[in-house]
């Protein structure tokens, strides 16, 4: 068939597999849990993952929060940032170079600037703000990102106006398939056009890392080691203190 | 926002008679709202990616993963060139289930209310219940959407539509889903307010 090992289906009776789940003590509502929904990461271990790393969150201030759906139990995970983007083009000596930097302009060429060879002319900052969210799929019961970015006047950037701020060793990967990694969807509670990660290679790739962990005997938060993963490729990075964190709840 | 026309016309103008007049616009497109439509291949890309969430639900992804690319190929291709034998030469596969089971893991299905804030719900629930019986479209709604349902001997307030039709509550989500889904291979069912004629 040609697809990488995957696990055994969901297994009815949760098993020590959930020997990831984080912190002994939560260990025990953590197989209730998954006993319940019959699930290998069901809805309600999302939720108590995602409280851990907002817990963590709050205490380095990385800005992440927890929304919840009025009337109901379902929620999600977002977090907000802004960047500001300056694009500048400069002349040096009847050369041109254009720049788009977030450093100034000295730092970032490390040339001394000399006005009488050197006009600069800033076309213009602009103030990016990025949202990202976090939800659960119950379809393919893993979590998945969206995310959108905009200016401040609430215009929308396109994709491949975000593309220019992806590492450009994910590019090729996303370029060959972009229809298939990054889709425009309606983000499922707020109805809105977001971009998303499509969630169907996720098990795959959280898989390795969920046995390896049992392996090690170490704990590990799902959304933690997810978002560590995913994040980056839409330019959300993950301080390493999280990781400590989730290892550190035993 | 790519809902399939049938599904627009149900929720927004049923009590319309056809043909359905619209606006189209061409200029202010509400960026923050709907979702543009760039391109053929970005509709492919949308109708796959709901086959392939319709097939998790109903099979793990197993059938559309062992499906090759050609037979995802002619799938899109038949719907996009109105070609039924084409498209249900490969969709008869989605609609299958294993001997021992009565019917599909789980349905697909997403329930759309003008009234609510929420696009549209969609949740888990099986076919079929632990003791065997087939769940009906009531059995749904009194799960997953139970202000939808009138009680028992109160006045209906809504109709539940799908394909421009109302479905007996007694029917067989199973036989729904396989008969009656969309060719994304989702029940779209809309709640609209019961016609006050």
């Amino acid at each position: 068939m040609g697809t990488s090992p995957r696990l055994p289906s969901p297994m009815p009776v949760a098993p020590p597999v959930l020997g990831w789940a984080t912190g002994s003590g939560a260990e025990r509502s953590w197989l209730s849990f998954s006993m319940e929904e019959d699930e290998f990461f069901g809805e309600k271990t999302f939720q108590h993952c995602c409280a851990e790393f907002i817990r963590h969150s709050q205490q380095i201030g990385d800005g992440w929060e927890w929304r919840t759906l009025k009337d109901s139990s379902e929620g999600y995970m977002c977090k907000t940032h802004f960047q500001i983007k300056s694009e500048t083009l400069m002349s040096h000596s009847g050369t041109s170079a254009c720049v788009q930097t977030c450093l100034p302009i000295e730092e970032a060429l490390e040339l001394p600037l000399d006005d009488s060879e050197v006009t600069e002319t800033t076309t213009g900052s602009q103030v990016i703000k990025y949202e990202y969210h976090v939800l659960y799929s119950c379809s393919y019961q893993v979590p998945v990102l969206y995310f959108r970015a905009s200016f401040l006047d609430g215009r929308p950037l396109a994709l491949k106006d975000i593309w220019e701020g992806i590492h450009e060793c994910y590019k090729t990967r996303l370029l060959q398939e972009p229809w298939d990694a990054i889709t425009q969807q309606e983000h499922p509670i707020l109805g809105q056009p977001f971009f998303v990660l499509h969630p169907c290679k996720t098990d795959e790739f959280m898989t390795p890392v969920l046995k390896n962990s049992q392996k090690i005997n170490r704990s590990v938060n799902y959304i933690t080691s997810w978002l560590s993963v995913v994040g980056p490729v839409v330019g959300l990075n993950l301080p390493l203190s999280y990781a400590r964190a989730a290892s550190e709840d035993e | 926002m790519h809902y399939p026309i049938g599904l627009l016309f149900d929720l927004l103008a049923s009590s319309s008679a056809l043909p359905w007049n619209i606006t189209v616009h061409f200029k202010s497109f509400p960026e923050k709202d709907l979702l543009h439509c760039p391109s053929k291949d970005a509709i492919e890309a949308h109708f796959m990616s709901c086959v392939k969430e319709a097939d998790a639900l109903k099979h793990k992804s197993q059938v559309i993963n062992e499906m090759q690319k050609k037979d995802h190929k002619q799938l899109w291709m038949g719907l996009q060139n109105d070609r039924f034998d084409q498209f249900w030469a490969i969709n008869r596969k989605l609609m299958e289930y294993p001997a021992e089971e009565n019917g599909f893991r789980y349905i697909p299905f997403r329930i759309y209310q003008t009234t609510t804030e929420r696009p549209f719900i969609q949740k888990l629930f099986r076919p079929v219940a632990a003791d065997g019986q087939l769940h009906t479209l009531g059995d749904l709604l009194k799960d997953v959407c139970p202000s939808a349902v009138a009680p028992e001997d109160g006045e209906k307030k809504n109709q539940v539509m799908i394909h421009g039709i109302e479905p007996m509550l007694e029917t067989p989500l199973q036989w729904l889903s396989e008969h009656l889904s969309y060719p994304d291979n989702f029940l779209h069912i809309s709640i609209i307010p019961q016609p006050t004629d």
